[in-house]
């Protein structure tokens, strides 16, 4: 009963939600006028896993800006050889519209002669949107990073292989890669370059301060390969210039605790005036007692009055 | 032994104003609590609805309200500075105006707080003030300041009434209630006036009359540094502490003209504050009257000699939206009563008394044009829609508010000179005394 | 007669929609989204709405409450009068990028519950002198070295971190304002008066959040903590769409504006960063790029929105186009 009511409520509100659609800064709630965006992507992690991530948005036709996540839908990650299928992983998009799966390292993929690997993420239908799907065709590239001082000098070094079928590793021939240096918030380029006969290697002759261990963590980055996606490598190494600024404990106007001289000076302040204070109220004490033994002589005083009148 | 003749015939003397209160007096309280029954309709007002009800906004935080919190405080300091002073002249004339001060300085420093309590958006946390105290805050040192000023000033008042109170409570004539009477008793504490007391008496005043004078320059101080401590191009000023002393005292002298010219008049009491009261408190007039100007005239002079921007932009302000609320609190605020103190054939009870309010008013102005401009105009300039962000100005809550102060500061003083004469008999009878003592050291001397 | 009911039409139709949408999601049993959303009817709607495409093709506008869960540790009032550890925050804007587009403005106001005036940024017209060209200079808490906010509290309300933020606590505050007459950069503001939003207690009070604000007390910029904490950047930096605002750890020396990253002290070098009113010894942690080779001219800043146009018409620049009917 209750939620047909409210069903009722529902249609209700659409309808009057159409009729006063001619507003011009209204947002469109027809979806035909959205073209769907289905983007797959994997990137090989440092651990050695891979993340593979779909971005599901619908974009409007006509307003570039206007753009809606697909949200809670169901995205299914598969490895694929000819009429083959395993699947990876499932999972819903966020409300940002992306759905994320980690592959572990120990996942044995399936590849073809060439050592290529068919990633394929995919939608699957319902009444209202159409299936989606987006393959990747990789090979599984091999980073190492190395950080050493040679001859006393910073030096950062790629090396980058693939694996063939017998075990016997190929060096990279060509490939672009970045280098990052990590930060709290974001990491930051230091470095770009070409990977040749597998290797690449520069000079890190900057200071950086990294972090209050004076660690700093370099990333190496082949970003959207076309052979083999997306790979990071990262290490940690002491090369930092962080320079710890000792904090003086000090107290300060703006600390929690004063400086020493204004407790001093506070103190002697108000000692002295509530000493003085004290001092007034003892001698009234006094004063109210002088009186007490006063009284039998203040009884003679005025008896004397009363003579003298 | 005349001398105990002499206080039955004083107590007498007074004892109508102790006994009864008059239809005028009547209508007075009556007026003034009506007054205060507003004030507090409108601070059941503000503290239900919020600040929202007063003219502050976020750019001027503060508004009358701390205003009349300088005001009043300033008085209290400048009547605690002034009686201290007094009890350290030998002239028979301050014993008429001692007490009339006294009550002005307790009156004050009980009203002035509670004004900036009306400023503060969370009375129900007040008590975080000393349970989480900072003592850098400037705020600390004011209310460190203001206790210990408040104590110091109610022990000096109730130093001074006890001899009077003694003497009263020695009068059987004084038809007063008996709770009356058992209160004197008991606050007089057995003073007998005895040499012993007398000179016990004498000496704790005497010393905390030098506590006080002490006491009123370090509140003043502290109460300028609240402004002077920060940033801000019309606050930050070193000579606001000695200008806030300087200004403080012609307020409080002021008022305390004011104040003797309405006891004198209601309560006829002519016979006591004479002309000379006046031309005195007119003449200390006119020396602040023009150390004030001197320090005002200073510190917008160097303002607008150095014209730095910020500077500048604040007295733009002043010269334009306040213009005549300038003239009035800068020009005809200290030009009027210097000219009617200077000149003698001027010096009137009447002329001084207007002088006086003419000190008075010009003063509170000249405090409004302290805080008020200098908030509307801040280092990086306002850029808002809303009017009332823009410029402030005080609504009908504050104004209630602020005459409910003025109203209590009324209503206490009538209650508390019902409760022992405005002039001190003991002080009366002191003089005589020493005239006595004179005379037989003369007589004594001559028949040597 | 027909534009008015348009206008109010827009107003009305958001209230229909919110209705029907929470309906419509108890109704229509089954979809994961019911369960995910809906499960509690009582749940409060903070206002906050995103839109969302649903798998069976409905365009949906919910609640962002009910998806954004709040991060679950909570820092509590004495917790986040430590800071984040080894950090020193700093902020740089880039004043040649601005162009007034106010999404640093809304995102702030939006993240901390800020009604239309209140805002934490503000986005000023300033002119250094008559001759120079006027710019748009967004203004934050500029979380001094030498705050003279922090100095002036009577209960330490207002503190300074170690990792150099300046917040407020504001169970702690008294509400004597002496913050805002002490801070030069006019960066405080009070709550004067209730709002029903401050009784909103679904969100656990914290420093490092600035909500629920309270009645009677001051509030300011926060830097936000809170994303910090969770290695995002601050709410105006994330949402300026021309990457105005850099910010950063100092001691890594690294400022990023969502897009670029670069050395905090190679961009203050090179390109003559400052700090507003230096002479003041306030010592701010928010840095300027000078706004040198404007990549966008100042007329673009005037948007549609009449009442912040009307902000800035004390400006002689504004004045002089007025005049010439620019704008």
């Amino acid at each position: 009963m209750k939620s047909n009511l409210y069903k009722y409520t529902f249609i209700t509100s659409i309808i009057i939600a159409f009729l006063f659609s001619n507003n011009s800064t209204a947002q469109e709630n027809d979806i035909s006028n959205y073209k769907m965006m289905f983007k797959f992507n994997s990137f090989k992690q440092s651990d050695n896993s891979r993340l593979l991530e779909v971005s599901f948005i619908a974009k409007n036709k006509k307003d570039r800006k206007d753009k809606v996540p697909v949200y809670d839908a169901e995205i299914k990650f598969f490895n694929i050889l000819n009429d083959e299928e395993v699947l990876l992983g499932t999972a819903k998009t966020s409300k940002e519209g992306i759905a994320k799966v980690i592959v572990p390292e120990s996942q044995k993929y399936l590849t073809d002669a060439d050592g290529n690997i068919n990633l394929t993420a995919r939608f699957e239908a319902t009444e209202a949107l159409d299936e989606e799907e987006d393959e990747i065709i990789i090979k599984n590239l091999n980073l190492v990073l190395n950080l050493a001082e040679i001859d006393s000098v910073k030096t950062v070094s790629v090396k980058a292989f693939t694996i063939d079928s017998l075990g016997v590793e190929v060096p990279l021939e060509e490939a672009d890669i970045n280098f990052y240096i990590e930060s709290m918030l974001s990491k930051m380029k230091i470095e770009e370059g070409s990977i040749s006969d597998g290797e690449y290697e520069f000079e890190l002759n900057k200071e950086i301060p990294g972090d209050a261990n004076g660690n700093i963590t370099v990333i190496a980055m082949i970003e959207d390969n076309d052979d083999f996606g997306n790979i990071t490598q990262k290490k940690t190494v002491n090369w930092g210039t962080f320079n710890k600024i000792t904090v003086e404990e000090s107290n300060t106007l703006w600390s929690e605790a004063a400086p020493i001289w204004m407790y001093v000076v506070l103190t002697i302040l108000l000692v002295g005036v509530w000493a003085n204070f004290l001092y007034t109220i003892i001698n009234l004490i006094k004063i109210k007692k002088e009186g007490q033994d006063e009284d039998e002589e203040l009884e003679e005083v005025e008896l004397e009055l009363k003579i003298d009148k | 032994m005349n001398l105990n003749n002499r206080k039955r015939e004083l107590v007498k003397e007074f004892s109508p104003m102790l006994e009864k209160t008059s239809l005028v007096s009547k209508i007075w309280i009556g007026f003034l609590i009506a007054i205060i029954l507003v004030g507090l309709y409108a601070f059941i007002l503000q503290v239900i609805k919020g600040h929202e009800v007063t003219g502050m906004r976020d750019n001027v935080v503060w508004g009358v309200y701390i205003i009349n919190f300088i005001f009043f405080v300033c008085i209290s300091y400048s009547g605690a500075f002034i009686s201290g002073i007094l009890h350290f002249l030998k002239t028979p004339l301050k014993n008429s105006v001692s007490r009339i001060i006294e009550i002005i300085t307790v009156l004050s420093i009980v009203i002035g707080p509670v004004f900036i309590l009306l400023c503060i958006g969370r009375l129900d946390r007040l008590h975080y003030l000393f349970l989480y105290p900072r003592i850098q805050s400037p705020i600390t040192w004011d209310i460190i300041a203001i206790i210990t000023d408040l104590f110091g000033c109610f022990i000096y008042l109730y130093l001074t009434f006890i001899p009077d109170l003694a003497i009263l409570r020695d009068n059987d004539n004084l038809k007063v209630p008996n709770w009356r009477k058992k209160l004197y008793k008991f606050l007089a504490m057995n003073y007998q006036d005895t040499p012993t007391q007398r000179e016990r008496l004498h000496k704790i005043t005497k010393t905390m009359s030098t506590m006080v004078i002490a006491l009123a320059i370090v509140a003043y101080t502290v109460l300028a540094w609240i402004f002077s401590l920060t940033l801000q191009p019309g606050w930050n000023s070193t000579i606001f502490a000695p200008y806030f002393i300087i200004a403080g005292l012609y307020s409080g002298v002021g008022v305390i003209i004011i104040a003797m010219y309405l006891i004198r008049k209601y309560f006829k009491l002519e016979k006591y504050l004479v002309q000379s009261h006046f031309t005195w408190a007119g003449l200390v007039l006119l020396v602040i009257a023009l150390l004030y100007a001197y320090f005002t005239f200073s510190e917008y002079f160097s303002k607008w000699f150095s014209h730095k921007i910020h500077d500048t932009d604040l007295l733009n302000t002043l010269f334009t939206r306040y213009f005549w609320q300038f003239i009035f609190a800068n020009y005809i605020g200290v030009i009027v009563p210097l000219v009617i103190l200077f000149v003698k054939k001027f010096r009137t009870i009447k002329a001084i008394t207007f002088a006086s309010v003419v000190a008075v008013l010009g003063l509170w102005l000249n405090r409004y044009l302290i805080v008020v401009p200098t908030l509307e105009t801040p280092y990086l300039p306002i850029q808002d829609t809303r009017p009332e962000y823009i410029y402030y100005s005080a609504t009908w809550v504050e104004w209630a508010l602020s005459l409910t102060g003025v109203a209590a500061f009324f209503l206490f003083f009538l209650l508390i000179i019902k409760f022992v004469p405005i002039i001190p008999i003991s002080g009366i009878i002191d003089n005589e005394r020493d005239e006595l003592e004179k005379d037989e050291n003369l007589n004594k001397n001559l028949t040597e | 007669m027909e534009n008015n009911e348009n206008k109010k039409g827009g107003t009305d139709r958001r209230k229909f929609l919110k209705l029907g949408l929470l309906s419509s999601v108890t109704a229509v049993a089954g979809t994961s989204l019911v369960s995910n959303l809906a499960t509690d009817e009582e749940s409060k709607t903070s206002g906050e709405k995103i839109r969302l495409l649903t798998p069976d093709g409905k365009m949906v506008e919910v609640d962002a409450d009910n998806i954004n869960k709040y991060p679950e540790a909570l820092i509590t009032p004495e917790e986040s009068r430590k800071g984040i550890p080894n950090r020193k925050f700093v902020m740089v804007i880039d004043l040649a990028k601005c162009k007034n587009a106010r999404k640093c403005v809304e995102s702030c106001q939006k993240a901390h519950k800020l009604d239309h005036h209140e805002e934490f940024m503000k986005v000023q017209l300033i002119q250094n002198n008559e001759e120079g060209s006027p710019y748009w200079f967004p203004k934050p808490c500029f979380h001094c070295d030498e705050p003279p906010c922090v100095t002036v509290c009577p209960t330490g309300a207002t503190f300074k971190r170690d990792d150099g933020i300046v917040l407020i606590d504001n169970d702690r505050c008294i509400g004597c304002k002496f913050c805002i007459t002490s801070c030069p950069y006019s960066a405080r503001q009070f709550n004067w008066g209730h709002k029903d939003k401050f009784d909103d207690k679904s969100q656990p009070y914290s420093p490092e959040t600035s909500v629920p604000a309270a009645e009677g007390t001051v509030m300011k910029c926060d830097f936000c903590p809170d994303l910090l904490r969770q290695g995002e950047l601050p709410h105006c930096a994330k949402s300026c769409p021309m990457g105005v605002i850099y910010f950063g750890d100092k001691n890594e020396d690294i400022v990023t504006n969502g897009e670029e990253t670069v050395r905090f002290s190679q961009l203050i070098n090179d390109r003559g960063g400052y700090r507003h009113l230096e002479h003041l010894g306030t010592k701010p942690n928010v840095y300027y790029l000078p706004a040198t080779n404007r990549q966008f001219p100042l007329e673009r800043g005037f948007g549609d929105d009449e009442e912040i146009n009307e902000r800035y018409k004390n400006v002689p620049y504004v004045q002089e186009l007025k005049k010439q009917g620019k704008i």
